[in-house]
């Protein structure tokens, strides 16, 4: 009985998380998590294009919170200043990020390594200091952005965009996930292992790198477009370059190999920034040599991310669950021993 | 098949003031299985990279199934081509890229093997019908039914392919875990799922014992019978000789010789260029 549980453990454990992801925002649910939960649906977004692009194709990007913003902050300006519909709004801001992305990724992508993440972090850095310049209100930022509705059903609370935003991450990850198991899955992966391999059995290399990184960009969009319509007040200072260099941790922690590590990425990055550093003051400021410190760790210990070497170290536990005890066993009775002989020398 | 399934006109490459390749005339009969041999730095690498579109060559004219390799770019169309010849010779001319070779029929195998790690032995051949399978992201990331017709086509060729090198029973086994010679085969295999007309196959048996070079030269013989013309560059002589319909030797860039095995065999400058004397 116990056996069969344990060996049912991965579809168990999906099936309590979905079911505490739609319970979560009832008031009657124990916690206060809607807001924190409505960030990390949409971090998951964007970290899932990185997946895509650095984990799938070995690609780097430093500069996605570039593309969040312009998703953010096209959005905002046409949905409040223009009065156009805010799915409209979206949509053009998710075409013309698109646009933008193909148009600086095509010469840029040719680049390699290091100096590929130099590139997209200047990107970055630019896109910045445009929003905080050009961008209404400089670097206040503005607000009034309207809320997303359909008909006449208007998302105006957390409760309901928590759903809308979740629903929006799921897609996201459903078609990625359908996007990594296909052809064009593989000619990713192909490109991460060799590009002169991929070269050779008819990848054009230089396009899909560029399409990756467009599809990346997109998905950023929308979740910055999301961004903007939940807060309905958008600053610069959200889309910097350290905003980048968060989303990379994220992708990191979630395992750059796995499309579902991003939830799990995007979940622990945002608890650590926006519940513990920010509850417990004791550590404000001290955010980003922590997340240095995690990267290099996670780089270190487990260059495939956390989450895949907890997934990892689930399958060990499932196939060897039955000599745990015996196991523990023996490292409690060693470390007796080791305290009794050392109280009897002392 | 009959017919020049290769010719090259003039081929040079050069790397700076190294001069790889000068101006080597060739021409490969289709459905022949054609051997390239030399001395180390004869440029037989340089002369696959080159026909395979991995490297541009300097000047001269690769010619695949009689169409020919180079293509005019727009603007350079732009200039009349007496100005253009004038100003800047060869330099704007534009060869096809190796991945759009593949699709029209040239693929390879590299002397360094270069499987994707991340990909089981199957998937890595699923990759290799890149260009004989058509559907991108939006039906991929909607399974729409042509997603999925296509990627059963994909997968019971891939499958054919992996049987037809007898490595069937390794289909879900990560590529890289596989020894060397399995290895060298499911490059081999991968390079057939693009379905060309012509094989590259650089150093096929480096590294390979006495029976998998057996078992090599047969695999060659049986993807010959497919009506795929091969090319190969060897060095072991005895697998070169046995299967071998046709030899060219290059030394120092240059041809230098063609023929049957046994007319190579007697060639005195092929001797000459691998024992280092003077032909006169």
């Amino acid at each position: 009985m116990l056996a069969r549980l344990i060996s049912k453990w991965p579809y168990l454990i999906m099936a309590v998380l979905l079911i505490v992801l739609i319970l979560l925002p009832f008031d009657w649910f124990p916690g206060k998590y809607t807001t924190l939960m409505i960030f990390i649906g949409i971090s998951t977004m964007v970290t899932v294009g990185l997946c895509l692009l650095m984990g799938y194709t070995g690609q780097v990007s430093l500069g996605q919170a570039a593309f969040f913003g312009c998703g953010a902050y096209i959005s905002g300006v046409f949905s409040k200043y223009y009065s156009v519909n805010p799915w409209l709004a979206m949509l053009i801001a998710a075409a013309v990020t698109g646009v933008f992305a193909y148009v600086i990724g095509y010469p840029i992508l040719r680049l390699r390594g290091n100096y590929l993440a130099l590139a997209t972090l200047a990107i970055g850095v630019i896109v910045w200091i445009i929003l905080r310049n050009e961008g209404p209100g400089g670097p206040d930022g503005f607000s009034g952005i309207p809320a997303l509705s359909i008909g006449g059903f208007a998302f105006d609370t957390s409760f309901k965009r928590y759903f809308l935003v979740w629903g929006f991450c799921l897609a996201t990850l459903f078609i990625s996930q359908n996007i990594v198991r296909s052809r064009s899955g593989r000619a990713l992966r192909a490109i991460h292992g060799s590009e002169a391999a991929a070269e050779s059995i008819g990848i054009n290399v230089a396009q899909f790198k560029v399409k990756i990184f467009v599809l990346s960009a997109v998905y950023a969009s929308l979740a910055g477009s999301l961004f903007a319509h939940h807060l309905r007040h958008i600053s610069p200072q959200t889309f910097d370059a350290m905003a980048s260099v968060k989303l990379v941790v994220m992708a990191v922690i979630g395992g750059l190999a796995s499309v579902w590590g991003a939830i799990f990425g995007a979940g622990t990055t945002r608890l650590l920034s926006d519940e513990i550093l920010v509850r417990y003051h004791v550590l404000s400021g001290w955010d980003i040599p922590i997340y240095g410190l995690i990267l290099v760790l996670v780089m270190i210990f487990m260059p495939q991310g956390l989450f895949v070497a907890l997934r990892s170290a689930s399958y060990w536990l499932r196939y060897n669950w039955r000599e745990l005890p015996s196991i523990t066993k023996g490292i409690y009775e060693r470390k007796v021993l080791r305290l009794r002989s050392g109280g009897v020398q002392s | 098949m009959s017919g020049t399934i290769l010719e090259t006109r003039g081929l040079t490459k050069a790397f700076g003031g190294l001069v790889a390749l000068n101006d080597v005339d060739i021409s490969v009969e289709a459905g022949k299985i054609t051997a390239i041999i030399g001395p180390n730095g004869a440029g037989k690498t340089t002369f696959f990279n080159t026909i395979a579109g991995a490297y541009r060559p300097t000047s001269g004219d690769i010619i695949f199934n009689g169409e020919t390799m180079k293509r005019t770019p727009w603007y350079a169309k732009a200039i009349p081509p007496r100005l253009r010849q004038k100003i800047f010779a060869e330099r704007l001319q534009q060869y096809i890229p190796a991945h759009r070779r593949t699709t029209l029929g040239i693929a390879r195998t590299f002397q360094n093997v270069l499987l994707f790690g991340s990909m089981t032995a199957l998937e890595n051949i699923m990759a290799g019908q890149h260009p004989r399978s058509r559907y991108g992201f939006f039906s991929a990331a909607l399974k729409l039914p042509r997603a999925r017709r296509e990627e059963e086509r994909i997968s019971l060729n891939a499958m054919k392919y992996l049987n037809m090198v007898g490595l069937g029973t390794y289909a879900g086994q990560n590529a890289l875990s596989l020894p060397l010679g399995q290895q060298k085969l499911l490059a081999i295999a991968r390079a057939l799922a693009t379905e060309p007309q012509l094989l590259l196959l650089d150093e096929p048996g480096a590294g390979l014992n006495t029976l998998e070079k057996r078992e090599l030269s047969e695999l060659i013989h049986r993807i010959k019978e497919l009506g795929t013309s091969i090319i190969l560059v060897e060095h072991d002589m005895p697998l070169v000789m046995g299967i071998a319909e046709w030899i060219i030797v290059l030394d120092s860039g240059r041809k230098i010789a063609e023929g049957t095995a046994s007319q190579i065999q007697k060639d005195e400058r092929v001797i000459a260029a691998y024992l280092g004397e003077e032909t006169d």
